[in-house]
């Protein structure tokens, strides 16, 4: 008896340490993907024992819905959201989780001299964040008993946008390296294409995505316009590169309008990154070009038509990382779940949230970027 | 011709191609 007392305390001890760790990375500057991986398993492998049945058939865990769990919501404020089920627990732990790995990324990405392993890193970060939120719009989001209202983090159609985002910003990381390195126009192009449809996808429910679609248009028809004048159908590229142009200046305006727009995040300027600014003057520098060359050289009539974009990018597109949670830690026994006595919960454990519940919020490291590096990740 | 230095071991082949980890032609083909 005095063993299985000693387990159950252990475990529970274990539950609260782990938990308490996890939190605190979240904020913590010193944290890596490893740190974050050894803590996150730690806590989630001993939750496990409140959802899954201990003899790995598909039958719940008779503590499921034993504990009360709040959490507030990146735009509600900070009136929680709560259910009285390990599931929701699960959801948003897993959910901050995969916003930590897009935080990382980003205070990466805005590094002074960001090395190529970093580079790695901040693509690796992305795709592991898309993989946990695909994993938990998947797998976990049917199982809520209550489903997430509207605007609310744990929404399945926010979580999909997530999924996306974080695609699409991997492939920025890409295409910028596909850049550097001077891959052929052709293949910076269909993947500047398809991540502009990556962009649309995800808006408008992600904040930053409304100028991105049109940034990355005007960069599929810029590079586009670079592959038709390598070909010699200068006309065309002039069309072309005339339709960057135009999808730029309509990108600008409305970089301007959300750098204006007052929100819950930091501000944002996206029209002052080095990306949209080194586009812009691409665009212009690469159709003077073509203008002189068909004025020396071709002699093309220019297309009323813009070309119709159909580029299937071969190289360079984002999967998510398949993510799993890791299975029930072995600290869970048949005799530790039979010292947990249900009839003892807490009764007056509403899980209607009030305006008394209000949580103080977490101070959160600063992610500005130290320098303007070109590889921004909102 | 000289024997080329070893290749990087994260590179993956994607049709014939060897890419790196972001999943770009490990020679750019400008």
């Amino acid at each position: 008896m005095l063993g299985v007392n000693f387990n159950f305390l252990s475990l529970l001890s274990d539950m609260r340490s782990s938990r308490a760790r996890l939190l605190e990375l979240f904020t913590d500057v010193s944290c890596n993907p490893e740190m974050m991986k050894n803590a996150a398993d730690s806590y989630f492998s001993l939750l496990q024992g409140f959802i899954s049945s201990l003899d790995g058939s598909s039958q719940e865990s008779k503590l499921r819905y034993i504990q009360n769990f709040k959490w507030t919501d990146t735009l509600q404020g900070q009136v929680p959201s709560a259910q009285q089920d390990a599931v929701f627990e699960l959801i948003s732990m897993g959910f901050n989780v995969a916003l930590w790995y897009t935080k990382y990324a980003s205070r990466l990405a805005g590094k002074e001299n960001i090395t190529e392993d970093e580079a790695k890193e901040v693509h690796r970060s992305l795709k592991t964040a898309a993989g946990i939120f695909k994993h938990l719009k998947e797998s976990h989001i049917p199982k809520l008993i209550t489903p997430a209202e509207k605007g609310r983090d744990l929404e399945a159609r926010l979580l999909e946008a997530y999924v996306v985002q974080c695609q699409a910003e991997a492939q920025e990381v890409t295409i910028a390296r596909a850049i550097e390195l001077k891959h052929a126009p052709g293949l910076i192009a269909a993947l500047a294409y398809e991540t502009a449809n990556f962009y649309q996808k995800a808006d408008p429910l992600v904040p930053l995505s409304l100028p991105l679609p049109l940034c990355f248009s005007g960069s599929a028809y810029c590079y586009h316009g670079q592959t038709l004048l390598a070909s010699d159908k200068c006309g065309e590229a002039i069309r072309s590169l005339q339709e960057a142009e135009k999808f730029y200046a309509k990108a600008e305006v409305l970089c301007k309008e959300y750098g204006e727009t007052k929100g819950p995040g930091p501000t944002v300027r996206p029209s002052g990154h080095l990306f949209f600014r080194k586009l812009g003057s691409l665009v212009t520098n690469t159709l003077e070009k073509c203008q002189r060359e068909n004025g020396f050289i071709y002699f093309q009539k220019i297309p009323t038509e813009a070309p119709q974009l159909e580029l299937k990018a071969n190289y360079g597109l984002v999967e998510p990382v398949p993510f799993e949670f890791p299975p029930t830690s072995a600290q869970w026994t048949p005799e530790t779940l039979a010292a947990f006595d249900l009839t003892k919960r807490p009764k007056d454990d509403s899980t209607k949230p009030k305006a008394e519940d209000a949580v103080k919020p977490v101070r959160e490291p600063d992610i500005k970027p130290q320098k303007d590096t070109g590889c921004s990740v909102a | 011709p000289a024997i080329p230095e070893g290749v990087p071991t994260d590179t993956k082949n994607k049709d014939g191609v060897l890419v790196d980890e972001f999943g770009l032609p490990q020679i750019p083909a400008s």
